[in-house]
């Protein structure tokens, strides 16, 4: 009898194991139960106080625009500061003198005439150029011939064609940054965009010309490929001191402190950049003698809205720029008072009389980046003083070397975590719809680990009425009828304003990269999200943010344009 | 009858030199004591079932046919054997042993063997050299699977005695010659032990050691150069059959030669047992860094000079380890008996209940220190920080797990055996950041006859 029990009861433990096994509950790797279920690490009390600089559901004009005007110009620039965007979005490269540019594409191709005028050789004015130059007081400084050509052949050795790191900024201001944008883009064409008058060859024609005479670069007339000096001045409510030609007037010269060296040694002098009492290195591509002047280049713009936007800037490919350009860049903000690791803003509001005034705030310049050597040098140059993102990207299975390449809870999680290590704030993720159709990193589950990470999340870019009602409010969860696991983080009532009824939407973002301003805008005013005194707080639970000062009236976008000087036609 | 039931006893002792290869004796033996031959025909099937709990990656509870396979085997004379065995657990076919053996005793009763076909690597671990039907858990220790050899085509000397083991061959690395490119590779390997067992119990030590030079690999063709490219993975499972999910892994790309070192000891009684063993495993590596180099000039921005490409890309010898030590307690039945011929512990003994127990060390994690590894690129950056076009990471993040395992056996007769484990697994890996805890209940139903 014993045996038996003994026996039964060994089969019985085998079937109780077998049939145990055979649950209704089938499991599966589950992003969203996974998103769930991740600890991510939470911004410390620190990065916290800087993430509070950047206002809730700022508005970020993407390269100014890139559909109403020529990307990253004057006329971009200050049509979004109008339009009373809270950012005016531009990418940072470098000059081979050294000056640091906004400039999207890591060559001049797409957005410049410079096949035409410069061909794929070193300029032909170059050594012109080096015969013509002059110190601040205007005495030629006489390089000899010999000189001129023994740096002329080292720079044949070094020259990429295209590449902005190979031209000196005088050079490319003889471009035409804006004509291209008429050619491709038929149905927003300005006139006033391109080149003025004389064709595309004018500033080449006439530069050859005053060369020979001995007088210096002659500069085109239309759209520039713009300094992030420049940027800032647009920022201010300022424009471009033109000529009466319709030619910007930026006198440039090579600083006295190199007077007696040669073009040689003053290569070979290049000198370091200095943060903060800590040197990073001279880069013996870029060559800093030549001064612009800058400081008198600008005239009020007699169209300035009076907004004050801040500026939004990407550090760009790593291996195309100076490996000191978060440095130049930490001086460069510091000289034009825009650095707030050298001159506080405390107690500014974002929002002013109905204006944008977020230019005048600590959060009046936020850091962006994808490349990760830039997240390091700008941890060590910021030490995560200042706003910074961390922009995602995948093309999986595919594999580019600053890619997420499981954009999965796992590597989200994983790339939250190391971010905050570096000093950032922000996840800036790609968000899927026409026309770029980038891959879709914005969804729920993402934005709530962002969320719950701490992190604001600035999704790019918007180009239409479906993303941006997408991203703020109707995904998934349309008018409450399908209730999702992230609702705790991501689900906002918004209370009435004069503009709005208010309501509760899913809302899966803190701030958006657009091209379209005037939609974005326009879409936050009519749901509460702007002009609003009392909205809830998502990363301070149970207080509230007030933009009640925004702009509550978004100006006719093309309008505007005709307004600031570039009309239909 | 008589003269057949006499055959049948013959032929049953005369099997019990080969014992190693049926974890029963079969049941259908026809011998032919005119032409001396003896064949035998016998049938082995395992059947699991497992419960998962894990903290992350589910793994999929349920059951399985983890072994089913026919075995059949011949002598002639007092020399000569051929075994063969098929397998056809989870619905395909396997090759499973075939080999033939021809063995005699000297006039010091040593018995020297050579055999020659498909089967076990001397040096693939004490476990691996275990029928698992003869095993005391449900799996073999999970680093005998990710560090140990199986199976292999090659031709073995073995020297014993009650004293001494001296088991060694020469193998090749791929018994059907299938490899894409190169040639099939060699393997020698070796097991060595000194033991002394008496009708009480008793025990062995020794080492083992394997050297494999890796001939076959996948070539691939860029800017005019043809490339091998060899690779050795390395895996176990999670010590069941249920689930086949690797969590511990790795891939060497560019593996050239493969040193394994063991270590083992066995001790037992009539009660019990201990047994243990430690593994090492060194891959070196070798790339024709020069074709390489030059097929990654497919750009503006190609590498300098060679000398700046070597220093971005280096190769590394890895070293990998893991260990086990196991121990049962019978609480009734047959004495535990010590397999003479393979110098392994036998399976339970007719009806009885034992008690065992075990814990595995696998690491192959072979890390260098200050690197960091993102789990979103699945990348380890050997500057400690992530960099946009880091030099190459020599890191292997293959995986360090624990695993501890409670069993109960229980043998109803010669044929047929339950078996019941609990199994606790720490893992520590890179790639998966949540994966740290696992538990797991399994069940076994086996016969064999």
């Amino acid at each position: 009898m014993i045996k038996k029990i003994l026996n039964l009861g060994a089969l019985g433990l085998l079937a109780v194991a077998s049939f145990s096994s055979c649950s209704d509950e089938q499991q599966f790797t589950d992003f969203n139960t996974n998103a769930k279920k991740i600890d991510v690490q939470v911004l410390n009390a620190e990065l916290s106080k800087v993430r509070d600089y950047v206002p809730l559901y700022a508005v970020i004009a993407h390269r100014g625009s890139t559909f109403w005007a020529p990307e990253e110009t004057e006329a971009s620039w200050r049509w979004a500061r109008d339009m009373g965007a809270d950012y005016l979005e531009s990418d940072l490269q470098c000059t081979k003198d050294g000056v640091v540019l906004s400039l999207h594409d890591d060559n001049l191709k797409r957005t410049t005439n410079i096949q035409s005028v410069f061909s794929d050789q070193i300029p032909e004015i170059r050594k012109a150029f080096y015969r013509t130059l002059t110190w601040e007081d205007g005495t030629p400084c006489n390089f000899s011939e010999e000189d001129i050509e023994a740096c002329y052949q080292a720079e044949l050795t070094d020259y990429y064609s295209y590449y902005p790191r190979n031209y000196y900024y005088a050079e490319l201001l003889m471009l035409d940054a804006g004509t291209w944008f008429n050619e491709d883009n038929i149905e927003q064409a300005r006139s006033a965009f391109g080149q003025q008058g004389d064709g595309q060859y004018d500033a080449l024609e006439k530069t050859l010309e005053s060369l020979k005479s001995g007088k210096g670069v002659v500069y085109s007339k239309g759209q520039y490929i713009s300094a992030l000096a420049d940027q800032i001045a647009y920022a201010e409510g300022k424009m471009l001191k033109r000529d009466a030609e319709g030619r910007r007037i930026l006198p440039y010269y090579v600083k006295n402190q190199y007077k007696g060296k040669t073009l040689k040694e003053i290569y070979a002098a290049s000198e370091a950049q200095v943060v903060e009492g800590v040197e990073y290195g001279h880069q013996g591509r870029y060559h800093d003698f030549i001064e612009y002047d800058f400081s008198n280049a600008y005239v009020d713009d007699p169209q300035d809205s009076g907004n004050r936007p801040g500026i939004y800037i990407e550090f760009k490919e790593s291996w195309a720029q100076p490996k000191n350009i978060e440095a130049r860049v930490y001086n460069e903000l510091a000289k034009w008072g825009w650095n707030i690791c050298t001159q506080d803003c405390t107690g500014q509001p974002f929002y002013k009389d109905g204006k944008v005034n977020v230019g005048r705030t600590n959060g009046k310049v936020i850091l962006q980046t994808f490349s990760f050597d830039s997240v390091e040098r700008v941890f060590k140059v910021f030490k995560g003083r200042i706003p910074m993102c961390y922009l995602l990207w995948t093309d999986y299975p595919g594999d580019y070397a600053t890619d997420i390449k499981y954009d999965t809870p796992e590597g989200v999680a994983d790339f939250i975590k190391y971010m905050q290590d570096k000093g950032c704030h922000i996840i800036g993720p790609a968000i899927s719809g026409a026309p770029n159709n980038y891959p879709e990193m914005n969804c729920p589950w993402q934005a709530y680990m962002v969320r719950k990470a701490g992190m604001l999340n600035h999704p790019y870019s918007f180009d239409s009425q479906a993303q941006i009602t997408k991203y703020m409010g109707l995904w998934v969860n349309i008018w409450d009828t399908n209730p999702t696991e992230f609702d705790d983080l991501t689900r906002i009532t918004i209370p009435k304003t004069d503009y709005s009824d208010g309501g509760t939407w899913n809302i899966y973002m803190d701030g958006c990269f657009t091209n379209r301003t005037e939609m974005n805008l326009t879409y936050m005013i009519d749901h509460g999200m702007r002009c609003n005194k009392a909205l809830p707080n998502p990363f301070h639970p149970g207080q509230t943010f007030d933009n009640s000062q925004a702009p509550s009236v978004v100006p006719d976008a093309g309008a505007l344009l005709t307004k600031l000087g570039y009309p239909r036609n | 009858m008589k003269k057949y039931i006499l055959a049948a006893c013959v032929a049953a002792i005369s099997m019990s030199g080969f014992a190693q290869d049926f974890d029963v004796d079969p049941t259908l033996n026809i011998s032919n004591e005119e032409k001396k031959v003896n064949f035998t025909v016998g049938a082995r099937f395992m059947a699991d079932a497992a419960l998962f709990n894990t903290e992350f990656t589910p793994l999929n509870s349920g059951a399985c046919i983890s072994d089913a396979r026919i075995r059949t085997s011949m002598k002639y004379g007092e020399n000569w054997y051929f075994y063969a065995d098929f397998g056809f657990g989870n619905g395909e076919f396997s090759q499973k042993n075939i080999f033939l053996e021809y063995s005699t005793k000297d006039a010091q009763k040593a018995t020297h063997a050579v055999k020659v076909g498909y089967y076990n690597d001397p040096a693939g671990t004490m476990a691996r050299q275990t029928s698992l039907g003869s095993y005391h858990f449900i799996s073999r220790p999970g680093s005998s699977e990710a560090l140990g050899e199986g199976r292999a085509l090659g031709v073995t000397y073995k020297y014993s005695t009650p004293k001494i083991f001296l088991y060694q061959g020469l193998f090749t690395e791929n018994q059907y010659n299938k490899i894409e490119s190169g040639f099939n590779g060699v393997t020698v390997s070796g097991r060595w032990l000194y033991r002394n067992i008496n009708q009480h119990g008793g025990g062995h030590v020794g080492a083992s050691a394997r050297f494999a030079h890796i001939g076959g690999g996948e070539e691939y063709t860029t800017k005019g150069s043809t490339i091998l490219k060899k690779t050795l993975s390395l895996s176990q499972s999670m010590e069941t059959y249920v689930d086949d999910d690797s969590f511990v892994n790795c891939e060497l790309p560019w593996a050239n030669n493969v040193i394994d070192l063991g270590g083992e000891a066995l001790w037992f009684g009539n009660n019990y047992f201990i047994r243990g063993e430690y593994k090492h495993k060194v891959v070196t590596k070798k790339r024709d860094s020069y074709k390489v180099f030059i097929a990654a000039q497919d750009n503006i921005d190609g590498w300098g000079t060679y000398d700046a490409w070597l220093t971005a890309n280096p190769l590394r010898t890895n070293h990998f380890n893991g260990a086990y030590l196991e121990a049962g307690y019978k609480i009734f039945g047959g004495d535990y008996k010590y397999d003479m011929h393979d110098a392994v512990l036998g399976g339970m003994n007719g009806k009885s209940l034992e008690v065992v127990g075990r814990v595995n060390f696998t690491d192959l994690n072979d890390i260098v220190d200050g690197e960091y590894y993102s789990a979103g690129r699945d990348q380890y950056y050997p500057d400690g920080y992530m960099a946009d076009w880091p030099y190459a990471s020599s890191s292997v993040g293959g995986g360090r797990i624990i695993s501890a395992t409670l069993g109960l056996n229980y043998s109803f007769n010669k044929y047929a055996q339950v078996m019941l484990d609990y199994t606790y697994s720490n893992l520590k890996k890179d790639a998966r950041p949540y994966d740290k805890n696992f538990h797991q209940v399994q069940a076994r139903v086996q016969f064999s006859f």
